[in-house]
């Protein structure tokens, strides 16, 4: 089991103000897997994310990362925990305005322990179809270039987790499909567990499976195949 | 240092613009601590020329030569290794198309106070002959040239020139002993012949030596601050390069938070990739030591290129080891002022950067 959630719940506020963003979950995800997280706006999806992601802490219950429970670690290993096993997409371009397309890779090439040999990481390139764009800056590509660029990072190094957010957001129905079609082929390759917040219906056929998330409460959905 | 570095590359005009102000920053400091330097050395070179310890002045001179008197006698009471007795007055010379203000050594052309000569004769040659301070060559004096004082009748002549001899801003005119008594004292001459400024000490262990109650011993250094002006003129130009410093700090500490602020939500998508606020703290000190120590080495080059431009009549002098001590400061001081963007840096949560 590479993600696990225990009785996990997050609250924010008190008293009047108090509001459930995730109600007692239980949810694992295992390697080569590709899930849909899809529910209405306000529901708990980016809380639900944000804390399997380790960037924020569960006000009750268990996050359990490749073996490691985060609670029990500081500030400074669950950052180490992200980097290591975790590869973000964020809906915003998550790409360093300065750094070119090889730099962004190069940056975490110095951070992340178990450097990425250069072979590999032209096949990255090449899978992702961004060979012709690595001296290229961010302002210079197009919103569906720059998701393959953080798709990119996020697979850079191999993790065992990948966490997408509105991955496709930004995108046409085309690049949309491209940029899944992507993610699906990268799952199954690398045996990545990988998770997608989506609003995007038309996109369910590329998943294994789809949760649905209704007023902070997961539930697998077996009807959205229909 | 790699993502400082790719920064800076890629937002040349950014960094350009804080490099250009510390450059500036950094050229003031080290020209007003040429100012410094130079100006406290024209009014200390003729007495650090005596490479000496002490001095002997009156009690009630209150630490000034001019207004010690003293018996040349006492000199040998001290029992110190070495002495030279020193007799001063200050006069405005003449030579005819020059006036200007000067001082006069009258000293024992055997005593160590006796200048090395650059130029001209060696020795007192001829009555009422000086060996004058090499800055009158500037002005205009010359060897033969005679001078007329305006506090007596007494024609001099100058005889030679020597280096580093000015005291208290004003040129050294070195004369015979007698020949000074004469001009100061006129028909008096004879009998206040033993009347001295002062006793000048060559003696490591000047202070256990015992004076007499109504004289006074005091290190060189505290000779020379007590010179009219001197410590005044000194703490003026120290006090605005350490504002200067102040003001660098200030300048790169509100620069990098402007961008660090600007950069919150990258640095915040960074943290959320598990990038260390160390690693990111790291490369904006890294950035700040780069641009600062490229401003300070060029303000440095700039500094030593206008130095060597300048007319001889601006008294800057330019000390190595205090540039290169000032210049340390100064990137330190602007590494200093990265600490409020390092502490934002920390701050931020990543989780506020991904939004909902
Ligand atoms: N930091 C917070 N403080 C207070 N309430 C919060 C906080 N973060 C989220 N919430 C609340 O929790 C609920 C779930 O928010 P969340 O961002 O997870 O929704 P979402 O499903 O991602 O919505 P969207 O589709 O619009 O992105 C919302 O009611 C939101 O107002
Ligand atoms: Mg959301």
């Amino acid at each position: 089991m590479v993600l696990e959630l225990r009785n996990a719940k997050k609250t924010f506020g008190e008293g009047n103000t108090l509001v459930e963003a995730l109600k007692e979950t239980n949810f694992k995800v295992e390697r080569g897997e590709l899930v849909a997280v899809i529910g209405p706006s306000g529901s708990g999806k980016s809380t639900f994310l944000t804390i399997a992601g380790g960037l924020q802490a569960p006000s009750e219950g268990q996050v359990i990362i490749n073996g490691n429970e985060l609670s029990k670690l500081n500030e400074k290993q669950r950052s180490k925990i992200r980097l290591q096993e975790i590869g973000f997409i964020l809906q915003a371009s998550n790409l360093v305005p300065f750094l070119s397309v090889d730099e962004q890779l190069e940056l975490l090439n110095k951070v992340k322990k178990g450097n990425m040999p250069n072979d590999e990481r032209q096949q990255l390139y090449k899978d992702l179809g961004i060979t012709k764009l690595r001296k290229s800056y961010p302002s210079d590509l197009s919103g569906g270039e720059r998701q393959r660029v953080a798709i990119a990072k996020a697979l850079f190094s191999n993790p065992a987790i990948i966490l997408a957010d509105e991955p496709t957001a930004s995108l046409d129905s085309d690049r949309a499909f491209e940029v899944m079609e992507l993610l699906q082929h990268e799952t199954k390759s690398k045996q990545t567990a990988t998770i997608v917040v989506t609003h995007d219906i038309r996109l369910i056929k590329y998943f294994d499976k789809v949760y649905r998330m209704t007023d902070g409460v997961l539930e697998l959905d077996m009807t959205a195949y229909e | 240092m790699f993502l400082a570095w790719s920064e800076i590359k890629r937002n040349k005009l950014r960094f350009l613009l804080i490099t250009s102000i510390l450059l500036l920053v950094s050229f003031l400091v080290f020209f007003l601590s040429g100012l410094a330097a130079g100006l406290a050395n024209m009014n200390r070179e003729a007495v650090d020329k005596w490479h000496a310890q002490a001095v002997v002045l009156t009690e009630e001179s209150d630490k000034s030569l001019y207004q010690s008197s003293l018996d040349k006698g006492e000199a040998d009471g001290l029992g110190a290794k070495e002495t030279a007795v020193i007799g001063q007055m200050g006069s405005i010379a003449d030579n005819g198309k020059v006036k200007k203000n000067v001082v006069l050594f009258g000293i024992e052309p055997e005593g160590f106070i006796m200048p090395k000569v650059s130029e001209g004769e060696v020795a007192f040659s001829v009555e009422n002959g000086v060996i004058a301070s090499d800055v009158l060559k500037d002005e205009g004096f010359a060897i033969g040239d005679t001078l007329e004082l305006s506090s007596s009748d007494t024609k001099l002549e100058i005889i030679g020139f020597t280096d580093q001899a000015r005291f208290n801003a004003a040129p050294v005119l070195y004369i015979d002993l007698d020949d000074l008594q004469h001009l100061k004292f006129g028909d008096a001459a004879e009998i206040n012949a033993d009347l001295v400024n002062a006793i000048v000490v060559k003696d490591t262990n000047w202070s256990k030596l015992k004076v007499p109650e109504d004289l006074e011993i005091i290190e060189v250094e505290n000779f020379i601050k007590n010179l009219p002006g001197y410590t005044e003129q000194n703490m003026t130009l120290t006090y605005m390069i350490y504002f200067l410093f102040v003001i660098s700090a200030a300048i790169v500490a509100i620069f990098l938070y402007v961008l660090t602020v600007q950069k919150i939500s990258m640095f915040g998508l960074m943290k959320a990739q598990g990038i260390s606020s160390g690693y990111l703290a790291k490369s904006v000190v890294a950035q700040t030591f780069i641009l600062a120590t490229i401003g300070v080495v060029v303000g440095f080059g700039l500094t030593w290129l206008a130095g060597s431009f300048l007319p001889s009549a601006v008294p800057v002098q330019f000390d190595l080891q205090t540039m290169i001590i000032y210049g340390l400061i100064l990137i330190t001081v602007a590494i200093l002022g990265a600490v409020i963007s390092v502490w934002t840096i920390i701050r931020i949560d990543p989780l506020e950067a991904i939004g909902g």
